[in-house]
């Protein structure tokens, strides 16, 4: 990506729910890297309250720089971004760690202090908050991830599973409104991704935490977000509900993406007994209910 | 038990750091304090002893502690291989030329070098003093919990080595791995260490390079992730480390109390063939 033109989304299919408080607004942001690649360009997105927001795309779209941009790790050079009311860039935003949490592709470059306890403690040390407090809150933390049994444990001695439920831990002891995951589920078994899913649901239902994942494993998007952004070249080319993103092949082909197992599944079934298929499954669960109701019919 | 081994010689920080969170010996209860004032007083007495039998002592009484912690005593002989070159690599030199009963004469480009019994003695007596160290060394870093280690070097060090070492820490682990990993990799292929370094030397600088510069690139992204959690600049261990207890206390006063007496003893001249 070094050379690109303003792009033309090729479907906007998005309404923005009135009811919801919009936490973050990145307002055509564009971020060329010192060596001329371009990270985003003319990047439009929001994050509304207690939303599971997925950005979807292939490696090197952009989805790794805009969540970088979220906490004020990058400053875009071109277009504005706001978060919670402040810009990104201005003063008043240099706290803005405390509102936005970022969960790293690699544990590995998040765990950094010699035990599971120091790491989770970091963020709220930062935060001025009294040592006792701080502990209090990072075993809370470590315990709604179901990791209290590794408090003492070194980093080092740590599953990838286990590295990646501290490093959730390690923000969700802040206390952050909003929480942005890189690849949350790449390198971990189905096992230990499933647990992850589990803990995105509990960090949207239970804490009212927004969520916004960038991810490649459409899979994973289908079963958990709330909306699906597509990402492509730096910007969002589409956006709306699971459903229509990933039932459109024209927006998932053109994002370079290729539709979710269960999607794909569901259209081998109906063309091989030659049913229409009317319905949208996204999860395994739908579709056994799906299929159930159509085989009975 | 994890190990990360690129040789049986070299000591294995996994292993250092397994013994030194599941250790459950006496020692492993003791404070750190302790250890580390005992530490420093070993420093100070075999740094003014001579007496090789008395340094023949202290090294023997150091293995036992290390025995009885249960740590490692095979692990411990093939880690002295580093340490014992590093020895002889100095007394190479030294040795040579002591006044004292020659043993044996050397005629090296035209200049005659002689081994007195002195020599031999320095030799050893530095080699025993070289063993002590490590072997109380690694028995600290193999009894006390690595929380403990850091909060207590926090607390001795001044910033910003205190900084470098806490940080640098799991930095060091994960380069470690990484350089496993490739050298895995070599060796998977049909490579070897040595093999590799004969017969594709400039590859294999190659990949030693390649560690560094990734090492470089994992630094900034950990940095990246430590700022994104508000990281300013200070990093600190909030551990309460045990302070010493009552008997460990009367072993500091009492060893003081020795080291002290040694210290006098050899500035007087007393007892001077023993000390």
């Amino acid at each position: 990506m070094t050379s690109l033109k303003t792009p033309t989304p090729d479907q906007l299919c998005f309404q923005p729910p009135t009811a919801l408080k919009e936490l973050i607004h990145v307002d055509c942001a564009s971020h060329v890297y010192p060596d001329g690649t371009i990270g985003i360009h003319q990047m439009c997105f929001r994050v509304f309250e207690s939303e599971i927001v997925a950005l979807c795309g292939p490696n090197g779209s952009g989805k790794s720089t805009l969540i970088e941009h979220l906490n004020g790790l990058l400053t875009p050079s071109e277009g504005k971004i706001v978060v919670r009311g402040r810009l990104i860039g201005s003063k008043e935003a240099a706290d803005l760690w405390k509102d936005v949490g970022i969960v790293f592709q690699r544990s590995d470059d998040q765990l950094f202090a010699p035990t599971v306890l120091d790491d989770v403690m970091f963020g709220p040390i930062n935060m001025g908050i009294p040592y006792a407090n701080a502990k209090s809150a990072a075993l809370s933390a470590l315990k709604a991830v179901g990791a209290s049994d590794l408090v003492h444990k070194l980093p080092n001695f740590l599953s990838g599973g286990q590295k990646r439920l501290i490093s959730i831990a390690g923000i969700l002891a802040m206390k952050p409104k909003i929480i942005a995951l890189d690849e949350p589920t790449s390198d971990l078994d189905p096992l230990h991704s499933d647990i992850i899913e589990r803990l995105i649901l509990e960090l949207k239902n239970k804490f009212t935490i927004s969520v916004v994942i960038a991810t490649h494993d459409l899979d994973f998007a289908a079963r958990i977000a709330d909306r699906v952004c597509l990402v492509r070249r730096g910007s969002i080319c589409a956006e709306g509900s699971p459903a229509d993103m990933f039932y459109n092949d024209r927006l998932i082909n053109g994002a370079g993406l290729q539709p979710p197992t269960v999607v794909q599944l569901y259209r081998a079934m109906c063309i091989e007994k030659g049913i229409s298929a009317t319905e949208r499954p996204l999860t395994i669960q739908q579709l056994v209910e799906v299929t159930s109701k159509k085989i009975v019919e | 038990m994890p190990t990360t081994t690129f040789s049986e010689h070299i000591p294995d920080l996994d292993l250092i750091t397994w013994y030194a969170e599941n250790n459950k010996s006496v020692f492993a209860f003791m404070s750190p304090w302790t250890k580390f004032a005992i530490l420093t007083l070993l420093v100070v007495l075999v740094t003014v002893l001579h007496s090789i039998i008395l340094l023949i002592s202290i090294y023997v009484a150091v293995i036992c502690i290390y025995l009885i912690a249960g740590l490692p005593a095979k692990k411990l002989i093939l880690w002295y291989t580093l340490p014992i070159l590093f020895v002889f690599s100095l007394i190479g030199i030294l040795v040579w030329g002591e006044p004292g009963f020659p043993l044996i004469s050397l005629k090296i480009f035209g200049l005659t070098a002689i081994l007195t019994d002195k020599g031999v003695l320095i030799a050893i007596s530095l080699l025993i003093k070289a063993l002590t160290m490590v072997t109380f060394s690694l028995f600290i870093l193999m009894t006390t919990r690595y929380s403990y280690l850091a909060t207590v070097i926090e607390r001795i060090f001044p910033a910003p080595l205190d900084q470098i070492f806490l940080l640098s820490y799991r930095f060091l682990f994960l380069t470690i791995s990484m350089t496993a990993a490739m050298l895995k990799a070599v060796c998977s292929r049909g490579g070897g260490v040595i093999y590799s370094i004969r017969m594709q030397g400039k590859i294999f600088a190659e990949v030693f390079a390649l560690v560094f510069i990734r090492s470089f690139d994992r630094a900034e992204r950990v940095h990246k992730a430590m700022i994104a959690r508000g990281y300013k600049g200070h990093f600190s261990m909030n551990n309460e480390v045990p302070a010493p207890s009552q008997y460990g206390m009367i072993s500091i006063v009492i060893f003081s109390i020795i080291v002290i007496a040694i210290l006098i003893a050899s500035q007087l001249k007393w007892g001077l063939n023993i000390l």
